[in-house]
């Protein structure tokens, strides 16, 4: 992580290949040995995996913890469940139009609520989260309600053809993980990312150096919405069948619970967390109901067994009781 | 007609309204103390009326050692999430502290399922009223029972706030913690105290909603979000305040029940939270979080 007036690395991309290299390279060949049925279940968890690492554009560089991405996520499922099953062959336009819509909304939905605050803000996104499964199921004759919908027609791209089967969306989220780790990347380098950290690390300091808050903040926001649309949408197509009930609070709070045990403004290790853990955990069929009791408690031990650097911010340098 | 469906809307957003209230005091108390967003606050409620429920099952208890046992349940229950939470965590970042309630929060909703499975329980009725009828209104058994335990609680919350000692140093500590510090009062004990009397609220609003609604074990995130909710719209200023957002917010959803439909009620009422958060001034806020 550099900070303003360090000399700059002749090119920081280099330093993030060893690290890429290493976290994509065993998923690759874990994608082409695993047989295709047992690739269902690991799927899943890429699409959290793509969810966490959503969050972490607002989160790990911009400091907000938010809990509307599984509404966004929700959000890019619905609308091209609408739109792309109504013309499946011009999912090439269709689709960035609703990454594009998610991503205006998620900005928007950001801009005003910056100035909330942390705990207000997690409020604010959480009424985002419930507000949209609401929507979707007091819209019953358009999506389905609670019964949800089914969709028979998988996306079809010109010159590719239609997007089917496990091993290939196994390798479609990898993409997915890969193109948002590149951006991530990408921006931690850029003079926005840099604006986002000195927002994360402090508010008032940031704002006085001139960097304008709600902007930088929505636009982080909105990059992680589209992210997380996208990753529903191809999720949609993919399970043929979608609910609110897999887009509801509990997709938001996983993602939010995965990357502060992995580690706010780091890449990989929340991406390790999810996988490793969420495979771990729905293997432990012992554990059956007390899984939501699991989450608490690794979230818990995460907090409490690692010192400052699962959050982000230095006020803990501050006593407390001077901070007001 | 007309006058009979206002009469029921006023009857059941009251009922529903006097809990809200409660959960807001609770949530207001902590937040005014320590600037801590109380994500298990929910949770509270959920296992002080899940308790209740076993010893009413094992024991007939009358009226008043009812409310005195869920009264003391309540006030354990909120040391130990004080302790768990808040107490660990006091010189750490805000943002910790507020996913350690949401860890919490968490936990407890498994220990519910854990110990009192999946199927929705029914809290009998405890305090002898019986229905009232006044002209074109009345209020069933359930409305009375909770507007006595919010009216009641509310006021002696009012005069322990007032007149005695641990009141007046919650009071300081909501205003300048450092200068209650140095008057001698420990924050840290305030912190707590606001804990226990928001788990005893939210024992007393469990013990208000198990009859009206039943006791489910996903039922803590949703009151406690009401709660928040109602105490946004009171402002957390004043305990009079937060209490009639509370009545505000129950009456408001029984009239969207009547005029739209329960589907879109909790949509609507998620989006005058973010309304009036987003519209009310942040002075206080901000000076908390600089």
């Amino acid at each position: 992580m550099s900070s303003l007036n360090d000399t700059p690395a002749p090119d920081p991309r280099s330093r993030e290949l060893v690290p890429a290299a290493a976290f994509f390279l065993p998923l690759v060949a874990l994608g082409l040995l695993l047989p295709a049925y047992s690739l269902l279940a690991v799927n899943q968890h890429l699409l959290l995996a793509v969810n966490v690492l959503a969050l972490n554009f607002c989160l790990g560089l911009g400091g907000q913890a938010s809990l509307a991405q599984g509404a966004f996520c929700g959000m890019g499922a619905y609308l091209s469940a609408l739109v792309v099953s109504a013309c499946p062959e011009s999912a090439a336009i269709t689709l960035p139009v609703i990454i594009v819509v998610v991503f205006v909304f998620g900005a928007l939905v950001s801009y005003p609520m910056e100035q909330l605050g942390e705990g207000f803000l997690a409020m604010a996104t959480l009424g985002v989260s419930l507000i949209f499964t609401n929507v979707v199921l007091s819209l019953p004759e358009l999506t389905g309600g609670g019964e949800g919908m089914v969709l028979h027609v998988p996306i079809t791209l010109p010159g590719i053809g239609a997007l089917q089967g496990d091993r290939l969306h196994y390798f479609l989220f990898l993409g997915l993980l890969a193109l948002g780790a590149y951006l991530y990347v990408t921006m931690r380098s850029t003079r926005l990312g840099r604006a986002l950290m000195a927002c994360r690390e402090d508010p008032l300091a940031a704002a006085a150096c001139g960097v304008s808050r709600p902007r930088v903040r929505a636009l982080a926001f909105g990059l992680g919405a589209g992210l997380s649309a996208l990753a529903g949408a191809l999720y949609a197509h993919y399970a043929g069948f979608i609910s609110p009930n897999q887009f509801d609070l509990h997709l938001s709070l996983k993602a939010l619970l995965f990357l502060v045990i992995g580690g706010p403004g780091r890449l990989y290790t929340p991406l390790i967390a999810v996988l490793l853990l969420e495979t771990l955990l729905s293997e432990a069929q012992l554990l059956g109901e007390a899984r939501t009791m699991a989450h608490g408690l690794l979230l818990a031990a995460a907090l409490l067994f690692d010192p400052e650097r699962r959050l982000p911010g230095l006020a803990s340098l501050v006593p407390r009781s001077l901070r007001r | 007609m007309v006058l009979l469906y206002l009469a029921q809307t006023i009857n059941s957003g009251l009922a529903l309204g006097a809990v809200y209230g409660l959960m807001a005091l609770g949530f207001s108390l902590v937040y005014n103390s320590s600037r801590l967003i109380n994500f298990a606050q929910g949770e509270l409620l959920l296992l002080s009326g899940l308790g209740l429920f076993s010893l009413t099952q094992a024991f007939s208890l009358n009226p008043l050692v009812a409310i005195a046992a869920a009264g003391i349940w309540g006030l354990m229950l909120g040391m130990v999430l004080y302790a768990t939470t808040l107490g660990f965590s006091l010189r750490k970042h805000p943002l910790k502290q507020l996913m350690l309630t949401v860890a919490a929060s968490m936990t407890w909703q498994g220990i519910a399922i854990l110990a009192w499975g999946k199927e929705p329980l029914m809290l009998p009725q405890m305090l002898p009223f019986s229905s009232v009828r006044m002209g074109p209104f009345f209020f069933s058994q359930d409305t009375l029972t909770a507007l006595a335990l919010a009216v009641g609680s509310g006021l002696l919350l009012s005069l322990f706030l007032r007149h005695t000692r641990w009141g007046r140093a919650i009071r300081a500590v909501s205003m300048n913690p450092l200068a209650a510090t140095l008057q001698g009062v420990n924050p840290r004990k305030a912190y707590a105290c606001t804990f226990a009397l928001a788990g005893l609220l939210a024992a007393l609003a469990g013990m208000a909603v198990g009859p009206q609604t039943m006791l489910r074990y996903d039922m803590g995130l949703g009151v406690g979000l009401k709660g928040f909710v109602a105490a946004t719209l009171g402002g957390y200023s004043s305990l009079g305040k937060v209490f009639l957002g509370g009545i505000c917010l129950g009456l408001l959803e029984a009239l969207f029940i009547l005029t739209m439909g329960a589907e879109l009620k909790e949509a609507v009422t998620y989006a005058i939270l973010i309304v009036i958060l987003i519209l009310t001034p942040h002075k206080e806020r901000q000076t908390a979080r600089a």
